[in-house]
């Protein structure tokens, strides 16, 4: 039976946001088995994901240890690499379905598939690009207007249309720690989980407005149980913001970071009714494990590309000085300025329902909605004529006559809201 | 048949003149009892050359910490013979396809070994190797394969002067048959002595066909010097110290740029212990040439651990001192000249008038020459004085030439040819002559290397590079004056002495020579790396012929020209040059996703 395979080496975001990928080939293919490659750690995450058959984790550091073995003579290099390929232990794949643009990957695709779609399709060494993957690229570059998010753009680089249900992640078969399990699967409490640190910096959220955040929560929603996630890294400013904390709030608080394996982190987020934080991979975990979520976008992070994936999901966009309704017009190129202040009484307030509140100056409130073309994010009620434009992206850019590396045609429509 | 006579007959079958040797030769050099496990141990002025409780034991640790780094294909020369529990441990421990040679550097201590202890079931199939040291090198480096030395310490030190005898021969002969090429990055310092050195060793191991990358700190000397503005001391000195890392950091950079396989570092190259460190953790092999006294400038001790290999250009004392500190590798490395600048040069009408004399002094003002140089003046000769730090230098104020300034390189070559004897005396900071004056300077060099005639005072090291037929030595300041009067009396004589030592200079003492001897012992220390590549196993046709495991490399390998060295890189270059509708072959594919995670830089800086 012919394999098919999808090459995903980027991080946890990235590999969640290829879910509606994985659910759309799946759903396309049934009957010819989709496994995936991915970043070694994210692994046992992946293994969660319905519609995967195998995981092969993609060990980066190995291939790092092997590259940078004594000498330089060609051949014990090949004969390690094949051996690592052969320890692996895939089997030949019909097609590989390769989501990232980056030499490793597409080297990986071709090592694995005679045929690729996606990044490298023309060879490993042609620099042309797909359609859809030059429109990705031309989104990072130019951080325009475009309203196709990017789980959706990973679906037309597969060549396949976004998902008719959005994708999930159940996981409350994994084992918890004992005092963990305890809180988490006793059902009588709203979880809202706090996504504490993020991978890069500038995307982390001050420690003092998560215990803000946090004291509001617990004041104002009888029922709430706030849910420190994150990573070993973070561990340390979690024990920190406990300390922060009145003793009486703390038996409100589940503090799960650095506590969790990704798997088990995946269990926490499928009781957790909200989840609200940065733009990072446990955020969009948290989406992919049915959580409503909120997120505040600032720094790099646009809403637009990476908001959370689904129906019903709130982001704040930082944009200092800003007219609401302007919001594509402007270029979030990274340089702005860190948040002076946080949305954290209108969060709470969404949490409560209440959505029609006055936003604090500098921030936006978008809000996610779904059509045939994906997912999409509006401010108010109103379709702007970004929104519509997706349609004609979608049509042009999976057209079988698409123009390779032409970046003209769908130019006009990362900017056409610009003005 | 008793052990001794079965041994023989052994040896004789592969070495009939060995055989015949042993049997005219008497034992007793090594004192045999039985150790606790009842086999023989041997111990020699009251030192066990085996373990006395269970020597086999003992070999088979040694064996095997030993081994691991072996490879097939390659000739063990184990030195340290004793009763050879060790080598018939490592017979056991290595592929069949190694070549173990045997360095035997007495015969009656392999006589006392036949006595006791049977060859049978190896020692047919090791190579013993005897005579004097220039030949036993000769055995070795004629098995044309890549080298790797194995010390069995206990019965080194029996016969060390003959395994150093045999190690500098080895390293010689290796040096001369090397025919692979190396990148080497020379790093040298921001200014001072070492930066010419660093120009010579460039120029050395460009001739010698490695490809190099000099990292030229000098550019940065103006603004160092300028940092020389600050008055505080302490704010002053680091501020250099953070300009001094930042060139260290920017060394770093050319490395993590185009990785070499050596970083050869000139003495006060401002290399950190942690740009060091980092170079380490990319295994780059980083060596240092310190030529300072180091009585006098300390700062390796600071830097030892540093470096990989340290080559120094005193010996005894000093190699003792280093690895007493912890150096790895120490090698003695004296200084030579470049045959290329410090040649025989006919100076113009202008220079003469300028240049010449009877007699001149060419170097810095430290208190010895102060003292010593006065000695000179008032005599029938004409006497010049060159070179900086002369303030307040009394009566020699009036021979100083140029008002003290510093002299450039071309012009010391012509100050040099155009001076009937040169008077070499080394730098002492207190009276005389340096009682522990061992090292030779680099003027000792150039001047012989210039055809020059000099006087010298004497330095231990002196009589192994140059003998007296060469240069004239004098032993006390107070000789200077009639050495003088006599070499200028005979020109014949000084021409010949002069036309020696420039003879000797080609011969043995040019930078080409320092760079083979110093590549040499970096590739008998680390034989897969560097060692492989100086014996060519890097280069396309080597390649081609060991291209076993992966077959499908040769259409690729025959790309390149036999000669050329051939790394993963260039390979990787050379796929990516058959253009964006190639299609390749998985090795192609494997080895540009090698090449991608080898040219990973983040983690560099």
């Amino acid at each position: 039976m012919s394999r098919s395979l999808l090459l995903q080496l980027a991080r946890l975001g990235d590999l969640i946001q290829s879910l509606p990928a994985i659910s759309s080939l799946h759903s396309s293919f049934p009957d010819r088995p989709l496994d995936l490659v991915c970043a070694a750690p994210l692994a046992s995450m992946a293994q969660l994901f319905s519609d995967i058959q195998r995981v092969y984790p993609w060990d980066g550091e190995r291939w790092h240890s092997l590259a940078n073995m004594d000498g330089g003579a060609p051949e014990p290099f090949v004969v390690a690499a094949e051996q690592y390929v052969d320890d692996c232990a895939f089997p030949r794949y019909s097609v590989a379905y390769n989501l990232n643009n980056h030499p490793r990957s597409v080297l990986a695709s071709h090592v694995l598939s005679d045929q690729v779609v996606g990044a490298g399709d023309l060879g490993p060494l042609h620099p042309s690009l797909p359609p859809w993957v030059a429109y990705l690229r031309q989104v990072a570059g130019d951080r325009g207007a475009n309203r196709i998010h990017l789980a959706d753009a990973f679906c037309g680089v597969c060549g396949v249309n976004p998902p008719s249900v959005v994708p999930t992640i159940r996981a409350t078969h994994v084992d918890l720690p004992n005092d963990l399990a305890c809180m988490v699967d006793e059902g009588s409490w709203n979880g809202i989980g706090i996504v504490l640190g993020a991978g890069d910096r500038d995307r982390r959220v001050p420690l003092a407005t998560w215990r803000q955040f946090i004291e509001v929560c617990i004041d104002q929603l009888p029922h709430g149980l706030c849910v420190l996630i994150g990573g070993p890294g973070e561990r340390e400013a979690a024990l920190a913001l406990e300390d922060q904390l009145p003793p009486s709030y703390l038996s409100r608080l589940l503090n799960c970071v650095g506590r969790t394996s990704l798997p088990q982190l995946a269990h926490v987020l499928n009781r957790c009714q909200w989840v609200v934080g940065s733009d990072t991979g446990p955020l969009h975990l948290g989406v992919a494990c049915g959580a409503r979520a909120i997120g505040w976008y600032f720094s790099r992070a646009r809403v637009h590309e990476t908001g959370p994936y689904g129906v019903g999901h709130y982001v704040w966009q930082f944009r200092p000085g800003v007219n609401s309704k302007t919001l594509g017009a402007f270029d979030l190129n990274g340089s702005a300025p860190p948040p002076g202040s946080w949305p954290v009484q209108e969060t709470l307030q969404l949490i409560q329902g209440q959505d029609e509140s006055a936003h604090p100056s500098e921030w936006e409130l978008w809000k996610s909605h779904r059509d045939v073309w994906g997912m999409f994010y509006m401010n108010g009620e109103q379709l702007d004529s970004a929104v519509a434009q997706r349609k004609n992206i979608w049509e042009q850019l999976s057209a079988p006559s698409a123009n390779r590396d032409s970046t003209v045609g769908f130019r006009s429509h990362l900017t056409g809201c610009s003005s | 048949m008793n052990v001794f006579q079965e041994n023989i007959s052994i040896l004789r079958s592969q070495d009939p003149a060995l055989a015949s040797h042993l049997l005219n030769t008497p034992g007793g050099l090594l004192s045999i009892y039985p150790a606790k496990s009842g086999l023989p141990t041997a111990v020699v002025n009251n030192r066990s050359i085996h373990s006395a409780y269970d020597p086999l034991r003992e070999a088979e640790q040694w064996a095997a910490h030993h081994a691991k780094d072996c490879q097939a294909g390659e000739v063990l020369v184990v030195l340290g013979l004793g009763l050879w529990y060790h080598l018939e441990a490592l017979f056991a421990n290595v592929s069949q396809d190694s070549l173990i040679m045997v360095v035997v550097p007495n015969l009656q201590e392999l006589v006392d070994g036949l006595a006791v202890r049977g060859l049978k079931g190896w020692g047919e199939r090791v190579k013993w190797v005897w005579g004097d040291p220039e030949s036993m090198a000769g055995q070795v480096a004629q098995q044309g394969q890549r080298v790797r030395l194995l010390t069995y310490e206990p019965a080194l030190s029996l016969h060390a002067d003959v395994y150093d005898a045999f190690r500098l021969q080895l390293r010689q002969q290796l040096a001369h048959r090397a025919n692979g090429t190396l990148h080497v990055m020379v790093v040298g310092p921001i200014y001072g002595g070492s930066l010419p050195i660093g120009g010579y060793v460039v120029r050395a191991l460009e001739s010698l066909g490695h490809r190099v990358s000099w990292v030229d700190h000098s550019l940065h000397e103006r603004g160092y010097q300028q940092l020389n503005t600050i008055r505080d001391d302490r704010l002053r000195m680091t501020v250099q110290q953070r300009f001094s890392d930042t060139l260290g950091v920017i060394s770093l950079a050319h490395v993590a740029e185009d990785p070499p396989d050596v970083v050869l570092a000139m003495s006060q190259a401002p290399l950190s212990m942690a740009v060091l460190e980092q170079m380490r953790r990319k295994k780059v092999l980083t060596a240092m040439w310190f030529v300072e006294n180091f009585r006098h400038l300390t700062y390796w001790q600071q830097m030892i651990g540093g470096y990989d290999f340290w080559f120094v250009m005193q010996q005894a004392a000093c190699l003792d001192a280093f690895k007493q500190a912890g150096a790895s590798h120490v090698s003695y490395l004296p200084l030579a000249a470049d045959p290329s600048i410090h040649q025989r040069v006919n100076l113009t009408e202008h220079e003469e008038d300028e240049l010449k004399a009877d007699v001149s002094f060419l170097g810095a003002g430290y208190r010895n020459r102060r003292e010593i140089l006065p000695a000179l003046l008032g005599h029938e000769w004409t006497f010049k004085l060159w070179g900086n730090e002369w303030d307040n230098c009394g009566t020699l104020a009036k021979v100083l030439q140029r008002n003290g300034a510093r002299i450039d390189t071309p012009t010391s070559v012509k100050i040099f040819n155009g001076t009937t004897v040169n008077i070499n005396l080394h730098s002492y900071t207190k009276s005389g002559f340096d009682p522990d004056g061992d090292s030779v300077n680099p003027r000792t060099f150039e001047l012989a290397s210039c055809g020059a005639f000099q006087v010298i005072d004497h330095r231990t090291l002196l009589p192994d590079l140059f003998d007296d037929t060469m240069m004239k030595v004098v032993r006390t300041p107070e000789e200077f004056v009639p050495a003088i009067n006599t070499s200028l009396r005979e020109p014949e004589q000084r021409r010949a002495m002069a036309e020696a030592s420039k003879q000797q200079v080609m011969t043995s003492h040019t930078y080409v020579h320092r760079m083979e001897t110093l590549l040499s012992a970096m590739g008998l220390a680390s034989p897969d790396r560097i060692g492989a590549i100086l014996q060519g196993e890097r280069q396309a046709e080597s390649l081609l012929a060991r291209s076993r495991e992966s077959p499908e490399l040769i259409p690729l390998l025959n790309t390149f020209p036999k000669k050329s060295r051939v790394e993963l890189v260039d390979m990787a270059r050379a796929i990516r040059l058959k253009g964006p509708e190639a299609q390749l072959k998985r090795e192609e594919l494997l080895i540009l996703m090698m090449d991608e995670y080898r040219q990973e830089k983040r983690d560099f800086l």
